[in-house]
């Protein structure tokens, strides 16, 4: 190597991170490599929470908010107090390829982000609806529920953007201008969630009904300052190593399988469906 | 180069002390570093780090970690095996909490069974743990009773230390050795009279305050100086190898660098 490429010295690159698919650290580092430039924008400047699977998924991981002991002094933190835990958070701040990979080094599978950036913490750039479908309902469930949501946002002239979480569901997001404040949009999602739940039988709109079988959950609550979504690109500490990937309305029909969107597959896709995302940011009418 | 001990950021344990009826929510904080000088193993010929492996006896093969139980040996070369779910099963339930039973006269404990200090810091509500750090000073007393942390119960003194209340695990009685055991004692004769006055003499002369400050490690120090010489001089540099992976990771960042600039 003539010239440093990354500051980040690698480490046992080798190591089985996800058992089942025989993935190791190597192709978890590659793949945020590869998705970085479609990534990094959506993290930029925003407290980061961390899981890490040092000994692979099958074994514990941890939950981070805290930058490591040893974090480089490159590395941007910001000092943010938290109420629960009564002291102050040092949280990891990813504004640059190298901080991605030595995130990525330190054998971090999912990357979970909050929906207002540091420094206008109380002030969301996005509105979130977390659609969570509770077995038997299934992702299918999900789509039906994400595809009349969509509708019902056109209706009221808001343009929608769509990703699976990796795991059952699907996400979707309206990004704002950034004179709303949480209890605003928490206050819309709770809203749109209701009429929902008077359309359609599948959907519940009430954090008490969170846990029917067979319901499709619209979440509110997450619209808050301190929570998190997992970011558009992250991985899943799941056996199949999906992604949370972000795709166009077009492609969002039953019968879509968000297995298939996976480290393998995401990196190859062309399509980048929230590119102008922040290009488009809407008001709300509250 | 003298540091003073970072004050650690997380609690190992949380819970609370009980006297009586009386609850005081406490965390514990680590308190003693041990801070030698430590040192990698090398290779002699090439300077290169070296590392451990668990090796089977028997095929000289590396067992990964997935496949290493834990035997205890019951005879030479016999033993019970146990996986990691048996032992966890039999693990002391972590008690959240101290119980001071008796209080006692703090230098009355002899300082042979001290095992670790820990910070006790209020958790929640200060009033109480102030209440009883105030107490003990006042009194000059330390509380006894029992800890369990990890998979071991300790005997346990709570007591104050600058301001603080502070937790010291202490060694059971059997984990120490009785001098009056070795041989070596009973042949010790009563001293002459003449030559005690003046060993007394000498200790009393030679009386003072104890300051710790005044020891330091001079083989840390020594070794700390020959660092500094050698980096000036020559050192070794861990080469790390290139493997196929890392190649592969530096093509995908070169391209991934281009496409960042680009924007």
């Amino acid at each position: 190597m003539s010239k440093k490429l990354t500051k980040v010295e690698f480490t046992n690159l080798n190591k089985t991170i996800f058992p089942k698919l025989k993935i190791t650290k190597s192709q978890i580092i590659e793949y945020y490599i590869k998705t970085a430039p479609k990534m990094l924008g959506f993290l930029a400047n925003r407290p980061l929470v961390l899981t890490r699977f040092p000994d692979g998924i099958d074994q514990e991981g941890f939950y981070e908010k805290d930058a490591p002991q040893g974090t480089p002094s490159w590395v941007r933190t910001v000092k943010i107090h938290s109420e629960t835990a009564k002291r102050d958070v040092n949280y990891v701040l990813c504004n640059d390829l190298d901080t991605l990979i030595w995130l990525a080094n330190l054998a971090t599978i999912e990357i979970h982000m909050p929906f207002s950036k540091a420094d206008s913490r109380e002030k969301p750039d996005m509105v979130f609806f977390d659609v969570d479908p509770e077995p038997p309902a299934t992702f299918d469930d999900a789509v039906t529920v994400a595809l009349l949501l969509k509708e019902k946002l056109d209706g009221i002239g808001l343009e929608s953007y769509v990703k699976t979480s990796g795991k059952k569901g699907l996400h979707v997001i309206i990004p704002i201008v950034g004179e709303h404040v949480f209890r605003e949009t928490r206050a819309f999602v709770h809203k749109i969630g209701q009429q929902l739940a008077k359309e359609q039988k599948l959907v519940v709109s009430e954090f008490t009904e969170t846990k029917k079988p067979g319901k499709v959950f619209v979440d509110y609550l997450q619209n808050s300052h301190g929570r998190t979504m997992v970011a558009p690109y992250s991985l899943r500490a799941v056996p199949e190593a999906t992604v949370s990937a972000p795709l166009e309305w077009g492609e969002v029909e039953k019968g879509i399988k968000p297995t298939e969107l996976n480290i393998f597959s995401v990196v190859k896709r062309e399509k980048d469906p929230w590119k102008k995302i922040f290009e488009n940011r809407q008001k709300l009418k509250v | 180069m003298e540091k003073k001990a970072n004050v650690p950021r997380r609690p190992i344990w949380t819970g609370s002390l009980t006297i009586g009826l009386v609850n005081v929510p406490v965390k514990l904080y680590p308190m003693i570093y041990d801070r030698g000088i430590s040192f990698r193993f090398l290779h002699k010929s090439d300077g290169q780090p070296l590392k451990y492996q668990k090796v089977c006896t028997k095929d000289q093969k590396v067992i990964p970690w997935q496949e290493v139980a834990k035997g205890y040996e019951v005879t030479k070369n016999e033993y019970v095996i146990f996986d990691k779910e048996e032992l966890e099963a039999v693990k002391p339930e972590s008690d959240r909490r101290i119980r001071l039973d008796k209080f006692v006269d703090y230098f009355s404990v002899d300082p042979i069974y001290f095992d670790r200090s820990y910070a006790l810091m209020p958790d929640k509500s200060n009033d109480a743990y102030g209440l009883l750090l105030t107490a003990l000073e006042k009194k000059g007393k330390a509380g006894v009773g029992r800890i369990t942390l990890r998979t071991k119960e300790y005997p346990a003194l709570v007591h104050t230390y600058k301001g603080a209340l502070v937790l010291t695990t202490l060694r059971y009685a059997y984990d120490v050795v009785d001098p009056q055991g070795f041989e070596e004692l009973k042949k010790l004769k009563e001293p002459e009279k003449a030559e005690l006055d003046l060993a007394v003499k000498i200790v009393t002369d030679l009386s003072g305050e104890f300051d710790v400050t005044e020891y330091k490690d001079n083989y840390k120090q020594k070794v700390e100086e020959l660092i500094k010489k050698k980096l000036k001089g020559e050192t070794v540099v861990v080469e790390k190898p290139v493997e196929e992976e890392a190649k592969e990771l530096m093509v995908a960042l070169r391209d991934t660098l281009k496409q960042l600039e680009k924007k």
